[in-house]
Order: structure tokens, then C-alpha cells, then sequence
């Protein structure tokens, strides 16, 4: 048995599949204040009268990072940056209780400048002071070299031991700064949240009796085990997006470029497929307007949902970001975006009558027929979405490309299908799917493809290892791992990929995402030859390896 | 406030060869400089990718013998396509400035182009600038080259033509490559005054070269009053450059382009890839976006190090005296050479390709009109390292031609394919029309050139 749990803003689904097949679903409201409350409640439901010895696998999404982050109410942390040359230091104020120490790292790694013990002593002292426990370091250029963030966590466990240390190269270790030092920031943030929800759902699991592998769905559409979402807790921010991306990977289950739209109350989110894979966003998760390392899907919002109120002002039309209850036609106040898609359409819905009164009454102000104002409706809805999917489209065409080869060979969006979630979807998607152009699926399990594309995500896990042979070593991006090469003459592009591949096997033991490993894919591999005077003195390379977002082996798809 | 724009593209599939200066390594630093530094990110910044250059951008500048394939790689048009990325991007307002990052580089490159010399096959700022006058209807540009070495190519390119104002500063010819830009080089009788060549004497520091900002470039952009200011951007006069021997640091990179402001600006040269090229380049942005460099700087760099020889701005001071005159004189000598002259100016010149080992000798004509910027025919012959001779006449016609000069330069061109006249290719550059044609003599085909 599999099992899928993901907490929406208003309402938690479970589902239950065994043998490929949804034997159960259940759903509840979403308490905020208690998020692990309302996920065990579920279980509950999903386990009634079945052996909780049984559950091969339970994996959660939950909004409990992202709120943390929304309403700014995670632990307070100071924040110490070694920003050495480049920007002005104010370019990096990121949090309240920013620390500014003196030092530079280069991009090869090498300590042009220490530094220094009194500079750090008297930041720890201050911190200490201040009665923060909690600090992120973050050094510029520690992804080459981290033994300046080293030096300043000993010196911080030697005069205040009590404090947490979160390290920016423990966080994130891609180039740029500025997104590290968030991550390490917001890391150290809301870990203790976290660990105190992790604490909950193990202790109740335990109680339970259920012994299976418990996974945290991320942002990136992949899953962690909880017990190691505890040193990344920010990666499982923004994961409920992630989820019905899965979702729509699950009940699709081709390899095809399609688009992902689901449309809710008031807003409507729209992801990517490429080739069967939600496609990520290359700037990272952006959390309170600061872009992050963290690996999240590229995903567009739009303040437009079924139940977004619409109304007729002195002959224009106009679809409001407002919300003042479900569709008329389901006993709401006024006209909705659903109600003149229902209308437009000839549908009968719900009290179709009522519907057509309210429609009527917003076509009457705005001075035109019932008909024709329902058909703006429709058409600027539609006009909206197309745009915002063609944006994407080219975004993605336009994606930063460094070499030749691929501004030449510059890519196409060619779409596919369309994929509906969500409660309007039946409405909107099928005219959405013809202004588009291709074929459309809203699937009879769309109303809980959130859960089940969280049941039914396998693991991720991405490796990027940066080597230099003049300095005889390399680093990869995942809990320290370095190491010498000591065989710098002989080390190509192709012993690059090796040692990436074997960091990656390594982390991939501890992650359950072994059996994944067959599947590794190489997202970036690049050497350039360092050449000093007229002869090569090294070699420098870059090697990217993941397990991309995909579906557990044990998934074999669902019946349309 | 509008965004900087940048355009980086570092080719890191391309080279000349693997252990030349222009290989994949050059701007890798750089790379890791900028995306560390979070720049991107910046609102003060806004990133762009290039396209490819079309062929027709391409042929209003060059005659490409024996064709633009032959000459401009995909790199090349990627990197001309990268500046007139950025030309768009400003002309449309969406950008205050902007600086296009690019390689392969370009200022040595002239209007006949049969291979590559001094690094470069077509010419970036040329490309982007006759892209800019002939769709957004720019006329009066300025381009200050601030690469060490003397931008030849956009001298050439320009030097018939009034409304360009090229102002080079470099190391001294005589020390250095290509071995030209000196004073006397002041541009054709119809442009004379608009070439302005300032030779630099070897180790010339920060303070040497914003002097002759101060006292001679700038005082000549405020009375010349371009409508656009283009920086040809090379780094390596700085002091740790392996092909040059200038004294320049990050932070008086940073202030030049602060003192100069230039609209647009293109990469040029620069070669000390690891110790100077991040450090420029990250000071240049900051400088263009308006943000405060003084935390950008080598971690060698020491701001007592280098002194600047009394002497030196003595000198400097000599040649901002004598460009001024010959800069205020323009008007008078170019209407002196029209009312005087011949029909025709005329003169020789060889050219000698040093990455392709290939000796050019040129005829060049032009017309004197007292109307226009008129019309050039040049008669090309290069002689390849291998001994094969290619020989090309090629006539262009500037944008702001009048239309009886024009007429006259298109009638000569169909009459040189008609009667052939010894050359294997035949190439009209007519940039009022658009209209760009190459005929070759030994199929005894025209093509025209989109």
C-alpha cells in the first residue's frame, strides 16, 4: 500500500493505492495551527479497518515551510556573510541581523584575504547578546572553497556553543551568493518548526505502528526522506504546485510536452511538462521576493479562478481577483467566472437558473445581452491564460544558453495536451485546450491528482561537481564531499563524470532513491583547458548529474 | 529607473585555436565572477540572450570574400547578433545602457574582410551601429575604443564618414599590434577631423588615461554631440595583460566608464583571463548600472603601485591640444579637399592579416561630392599563405548618399559585372536601399544577400 498525503490552503487529501489501484480517498479541512493534526487525521481515515504494517511507503506534502516563510514567523537567525570583493555590502542586507566580516575567497577557491578571529568574536559576542539562537553563514565563492564558513562554525561552537549552525555550502553550493546565503538562511529558519512537526509525525507513526519509509515531497516534484528533510527543511517549501504536477505525470504517464493548469477558487497555477517532466525554474524557488537555490518548478500564477467574481461596469467587462463565495449556480452571491463559462457553454450546473439570473444582472450593467457578455467573460479568461502560457512557452525558448551550439539550435515549445486540475477545470480547460490548439484531459481522479501524484513521486537528488586538476581536487554540492585527484594528467572529462556519478550513488544509498540510480541523467558536463603562457597547466570541469522528478517504480498508472 | 542591459555570451564551445588567447577559458572566470556575484538577479540589471546576426546585417558593413560563410562562423554572427541584441534593446528603451559581452571580438576587422586578423573576422560595433542607423534612423555616433591595441578595423570602416566619430586610445603603435593609430591618422579628406588616434606610451596608469578623458575625449563628445556613444570595450590594458604593457586596474576601468557613460558597449580584447578579466568586467557592470565599484577590485591591487610619469601627461597634454585643433578644423578641411579636389580621393593600402597569414593590397576611390557622404569602390587583392590570390571590387554606398551619387555607384557596379575587369568577385553595398549584392565572375552569377 501507497500512501499520498497533501495539505492544501483549505482542505487535506489522502489517497490509498494498492496493487495500482485508488482504494481509498479521503479528504478534511486543512487546520493551519496544526498541520500535523490534520495529516494524521487523514492517515487515520485512509488506514481505517486496513494494517498499518501494510504501507510500503507514506509520503506528506505540506505547506507548513511555505507558511512559515509567508507570514515571517520562523526562528529568529542572524545571518553572518563573508562578502569579500564584488558588490557593495548593503547589496547583501538579507535579514535583520546581518553580520558583515572582512575576507575573501576567489572563483578558484584560493583565501586572498583571511579572516579575521576578532572580527568573528565580536559578531558572536553581539549575537550571543541578542539572545539569537540560530545563525547562517554564508561565504562568497565557499562553493570552491568552505573552509572560511568552517573556521567561523568552530569559532561560533567554541563561544557559544548553545547556537545552531547552519553553513551556506551545506545549503546550496552553485554559483551565486546572494541566493546561498537565503537558503542557508531561511534553512536555519524555519528548521526548528520543522523538526518539532517531524517530531510529531515520527512519534505518531511510531504509535501507529507503521514502519514504512516515510518521504517529504519538495519543491522540485521529488522526495526526500523525513528524516533528512531536517538539515533542508526550505526545499519542501512550495510543494503543493509540485504535487499536481505529479499528479498530472501520474494520470498522463507520456512522454509528451504538456501544460499543467490548475484552476481553483480564485487562482489558477500553471506548470510544464517537457517530455513527461515538470520543468523547473533556473532561477531557483523565489521566496518573499529573494531568489533561492532551491530546486523548484517553473510555475506561473494567475489571479483567476472559478469562483473569481465577474461583473459588468459602463459597457466593459470585467473579471475581478475577488472571491465572495462558490459560483451562483452552486448558491453563491454573484456571477462567477464558472457561471459564464456554464452559461457560454449551455451547460446546465447546479441551479443553472439562478446562474443565469446573476449573469444576466452583471451583463444588464454593463449594458449588454446575457449572451454576449458571458462570451467576454469567456473570451478575456481564455485571452489571459493563452498569454500567460505563451509567456511561459518563451521563457523557456529563452532560456540563458553559453555556447554556440545552443543559439543555434535554439528550441521550440511544441505542446502537446492539456492537462486539468482543480474545480473549474471541466469548465475552462476544454476551450482553453481549442484556443491552444491540442487535445485536453481532465481526468476522473484530477479532484485528488494532488495526493496522488504525492503518493506516487520517487526521490531526487542532484550532484554538481566542480574539479580542478591544477589544484588536484574536486567538490561536489552535497554534505562536504571533496576529495584529491591524484592523477591529474589522466583526469577527462569522462573520470569527471565518474566521480560525480559515484557522489551521487553514494547519496542515493541514504535516500532510497538507489534503485533509481540506472536512470541517472547528465544535465551539464563542461572542461575548460587552463592555459598559462602558451601550455595547458590544468584542466577545470563541471559536472551536473540528477535523478529527475519521476514516478515510483511500483506505479503502473491508473485507467482513464 | 531603466535596467542595465547585459548580454554575456562566452562562446564556451569556441576557440581559435586550443592554447590561443581567444580559446573557450577566456571568459570563464568572468562567468563565475558574475553569477556569484548574483548580478542577474539585480533589478539594476536585465539579462538578455543573443541571436543570431542575419547575413544582411553582416553585408552592410563587410564585403566578405569570398563569401560571408566563408568569413563569419555561427560564432561570429552569435556574437554580432549579441550586439545588435543590445542595440534594440536601448533603442527601444527598455534598457538605460548596455553592454554586450561577447566573443569573438571584432575592431580589427575592415570593410573587405578575407579572413582573420587580430583575433577577429567581422566587426561587432560596426555591425551594431549600421544595424541602428539603418532601422532606428541614428545618424551622429561616437565610438571611443578603449581596447589596448589600435581598433584598425573600426577605423577603417569609419573613416570616410563624418558623422562617426572613432576616437582610439592605445598602446603606442610602434610597441604593440597592429602598428597603426597614430595622430596623423585623421580620417579621408571628406571625414578628415573625425578619426581621432590617441597612442598611449607603454605603462601609462588609471591616472594617464583618465587625464586624456578628461582633457581630450570628453571635451570632444561635447562638441561633437553624438546621438549614441559606443564603448569598443577591450580590458587589456590593464596591468596584468601577457599581450600588452599598460598599468590600468579594475577600479580606473570602472571610472572611465563612469566619466564616459557610453550607451552601448561591446567587448573587445583583454587576455589576462584569471587576474584581470572578472574584476573589469564586474567593475564595468557596476559602473553602467550605477551602482557604487569601489568594493570590486584585484585582490592584488594596490592604489599606490603604480605612479604616472610628470612627463607622460605632459605629452598627453600635447596631443589633447593638437586633436582638439584638428578636430575643430574639420569643417573648413573638409570643404577645402571637396572644392579643391579631383572627383575622386584616392589612395593604396596594404593590409596584412596576422591569425591568417594573408597580404591584402587595396585601391580605394571616393567619390568628393559636396552633398553627400559619398560612395567608395575598393579593389582588393589578397594573397593566402598558400599563394591562391583572391581579388574583389566592391562598391559602397553610405546610408545618407544623395541620389545622384548613388546612381552613379550602382551604374558603375552593373558595369563592372558586365565587363568583369579581372576580379573574381563583384559587391555592391547600396545601404540607402538596403540592397546588397555579390557577383561572382566565375559562375557568372549575382546573388543578392538577405
Amino acid at each position: 500500500m501507497h500512501i499520498g498525503i497533501d495539505v492544501g490552503g483549505t482542505s487535506t487529501d489522502g489517497v490509498l493505492l494498492h496493487r495500482g489501484e485508488l482504494v481509498q480517498s479521503v479528504k478534511k479541512p486543512s487546520r493551519q495551527e496544526d498541520l500535523a493534526e490534520t495529516i494524521l487525521a487523514v492517515l487515520d481515515g485512509l488506514l481505517e479497518g486496513r494494517d498499518a504494517g501494510a504501507v510500503r511507503r507514506l509520503v506528506i506534502s505540506t505547506t507548513l515551510v511555505t507558511n512559515l516563510l509567508a507570514t515571517q514567523k520562523g526562528a529568529r537567525t542572524a545571518l553572518i556573510l563573508v562578502p569579500g570583493r564584488g558588490l557593495p555590502f548593503d547589496f547583501y542586507r538579507i535579514a535583520p541581523d546581518t553580520y558583515f566580516l572582512k575576507g575573501n575567497i576567489d572563483f578558484r577557491g584560493k583565501v586572498t584575504e583571511p579572516v579575521e578571529e576578532a572580527e568573528i568574536e565580536r559578531a558572536v559576542a553581539d549575537i550571543r547578546a541578542r539572545g539569537i539562537g540560530r545563525i547562517a553563514v554564508a561565504a562568497k565563492f565557499s562553493n570552491r572553497n568552505r573552509t572560511v564558513e568552517q573556521e567561523i562554525a568552530r569559532a561560533i561552537k567554541r563561544l557559544y556553543p548553545e547556537a545552531t549552525v547552519v553553513l551556506g555550502s551545506e545549503t546550496a553550493n552553485r554559483l551565486n551568493f546572494p541566493r546561498r546565503a537565503v537558503t542557508a538562511y531561511y534553512s536555519a529558519v524555519t528548521a526548528p518548526e520543522w523538526n518539532g512537526f517531524a517530531d510529531r509525525i515520527e512519534e505518531a507513526l511510531h504509535r501507529r505502528g507503521l514502519k514504512a519509509p516515510v518521504d517529504i515531497l519538495k519543491a522540485d516534484g521529488g522526495t526526500m526522506p523525513l528524516v533528512l528533510s531536517r538539515e533542508n527543511p526550505v526545499e519542501t517549501v512550495f510543494s503543493g504546485p509540485a504535487a499536481s504536477a505529479m499528479g498530472a505525470v501520474a494520470l498522463s504517464r507520456r512522454k509528451e510536452n504538456a501544460v499543467v493548469i490548475d484552476i481553483g477558487g480564485t487562482t489558477s497555477d500553471i506548470a510544464l511538462l517537457i517530455d513527461g517532466e515538470p520543468l523547473h525554474a533556473s532561477g531557483g524557488a523565489l521566496i518573499n521576493g529573494r531568489l533561492t537555490h532551491i530546486n523548484a518548478l517553473a510555475l506561473r500564477s494567475l489571479a483567476l479562478g472559478g469562483d473569481s467574481a465577474v461583473k459588468g461596469e459602463s459597457g466593459r467587462v470585467e473579471i475581478t481577483a475577488e472571491r465572495f463565495g462558490p459560483a451562483a449556480c452552486f448558491g453563491g452571491p454573484v456571477a462567477t467566472v464558472s457561471d459564464a463559462f456554464a452559461c457560454h457553454r449551455g451547460l446546465k450546473l447546479g441551479e443553472a437558473e439562478r446562474a443565469r439570473e446573476k449573469i444576466a444582472a452583471a451583463a444588464a450593467a454593463a449594458g449588454l445581452e446575457p449572451g454576449p457578455f458571458a462570451a467576454a467573460v469567456v473570451e478575456q479568461a481564455l485571452e489571459r491564460l493563452g498569454a500567460l502560457i505563451q509567456g511561459m512557452f518563451r521563457e523557456w525558448e529563452n532560456e540563458p544558453a553559453y555556447k554556440v551550439w545552443e543559439i543555434v539550435h535554439r528550441r521550440r515549445f511544441r505542446l502537446d495536451r492539456l492537462y486539468g486540475i482543480g474545480g473549474a477545470a471541466e469548465l475552462i480547460v476544454p476551450l482553453l485546450a481549442d484556443r491552444l490548439g491540442v487535445p485536453y484531459l481532465v481526468h476522473r481522479l484530477a479532484p485528488v491528482a494532488n495526493a496522488l501524484g504525492t503518493a506516487v513521486a520517487r526521490p531526487t537528488l542532484a550532484v554538481s561537481l566542480y574539479a580542478d586538476t591544477q589544484q588536484k581536487r574536486y567538490l561536489v554540492d552535497r554534505e562536504g564531499i571533496e576529495g584529491s585527484i591524484d592523477n591529474p594528467e589522466g583526469f577527462r572529462l569522462e573520470e569527471a563524470r565518474k566521480t560525480a556519478a559515484q557522489c551521487l550513488a553514494r547519496l542515493a544509498a541514504a535516500r532510497g532513491a538507489a534503485q533509481y540510480l540506472n536512470d541517472t541523467r547528465v544535465i551539464l558536463a563542461e572542461q575548460f583547458n587552463m592555459i598559462r603562457g602558451f601550455s595547458r597547466v590544468g584542466k577545470i570541469f563541471r559536472v551536473d548529474v540528477q535523478i529527475a522528478p519521476g514516478l515510483i517504480d511500483e506505479f503502473e498508472g491508473v485507467a482513464d | 529607473m531603466k535596467p542595465t542591459g547585459l548580454l554575456f555570451f562566452p562562446a564556451f564551445d569556441w576557440a581559435i585555436s586550443p592554447s590561443h588567447p581567444e580559446r573557450e577559458e577566456r571568459l570563464l572566470y568572468t562567468r563565475d565572477q558574475i553569477f556569484e556575484e548574483g548580478i542577474m538577479d539585480l533589478p539594476q540589471v536585465r539579462e538578455y540572450q543573443p541571436r543570431l546576426a542575419e547575413a544582411r546585417d553582416i553585408a552592410r558593413v563587410h564585403f566578405c570574400v569570398p563569401s560571408i560563410k566563408d568569413i563569419a562562423s555561427e560564432a561570429h554572427l552569435v556574437a554580432a547578433g549579441g550586439s545588435l541584441v543590445m542595440a534594440d534593446a536601448f533603442a527601444a528603451g527598455e534598457i538605460k545602457n548596455g553592454f554586450a559581452i561577447i566573443r569573438p571580438p571584432g575592431h580589427h576587422a575592415m570593410t573587405v574582410a578575407h579572413g582573420n586578423r587580430g583575433f577577429c573576422n567581422i566587426n561587432n560595433e560596426a555591425i551594431m551601429i549600421e544595424y541602428l542607423r539603418r532601422k532606428y534612423g541614428y545618424r551622429r555616433i561616437a565610438i571611443v575604443d578603449t581596447d589596448v591595441h589600435h581598433g584598425d578595423g573600426t577605423q577603417e570602416i569609419y573613416y570616410h564618414d563624418p558623422d562617426v566619430l572613432f576616437i582610439s586610445f592605445h598602446q603606442d603603435g610602434r610597441t604593440l599590434y597592429p602598428g597603426s593609430g597614430f595622430v596623423e591618422e585623421m580620417g579621408a579628406p571628406p571625414a578628415v577631423g573625425t578619426t581621432i588616434n590617441i597612442p598611449l606610451a607603454p605603462y601609462t596608469t588609471d591616472e594617464g588615461i583618465l587625464y586624456v578623458l578628461d582633457r581630450l575625449i570628453l571635451p570632444l563628445l561635447e562638441e561633437f554631440k553624438p546621438e549614441l556613444v559606443v564603448n569598443s570595450a577591450g580590458q587589456d590594458n590593464h596591468y596584468s595583460d601577457p599581450l600588452a604593457n599598460m598599468r590600468f586596474t579594475a577600479t580606473g576601468y570602472a571610472e572611465l566608464n563612469r566619466r564616459l557613460a557610453p550607451d552601448l558597449a561591446v567587448l573587445e580584447g583583454g587576455y589576462s583571463v584569471e587576474t584581470a578579466l572578472p574584476y573589469i568586467n564586474l567593475a564595468l557592470i557596476m559602473a553602467m548600472a550605477g551602482i557604487d565599484s569601489s568594493n570590486m577590485r584585484e585582490p592584488d591591487y594596490d592604489p599606490a603601485a603604480f605612479k604616472e610619469d610628470p612627463g607622460n601627461l605632459a605629452r598627453l597634454d600635447r596631443i589633447a591640444a593638437l586633436q582638439l585643433e584638428n578636430f575643430r578644423r574639420r569643417e573648413d578641411e573638409r570643404a577645402a579637399a571637396i572644392k579643391k579636389g579631383p572627383p575622386f580621393y584616392s589612395t593604396t593600402r596594404q593590409i596584412y592579416y596576422d591569425t591568417d597569414h594573408i597580404r591584402e593590397s587595396q585601391q580605394i576611390k571616393q567619390r568628393l561630392c559636396p552633398n553627400c557622404c559619398s560612395y567608395r569602390v575598393i579593389a582588393s587583392a589578397a594573397v593566402h599563405a598558400y599563394g591562391q590570390i583572391s581579388r574583389a571590387l566592391c562598391f559602397s554606398i553610405p546610408l545618407y548618399c544623395c541620389s545622384a551619387c548613388r546612381e552613379e555607384a550602382r551604374d558603375a557596379y552593373r558595369q563592372a559585372v558586365q565587363e568583369g575587369g579581372g576580379a573574381d568577385y563583384i559587391y555592391l553595398q547600396d545601404r540607402a536601399a538596403d540592397d546588397y549584392r555579390r557577383f561572382d565572375s566565375r559562375g557568372d552569377t549575382e546573388e543578392t544577400i538577405n
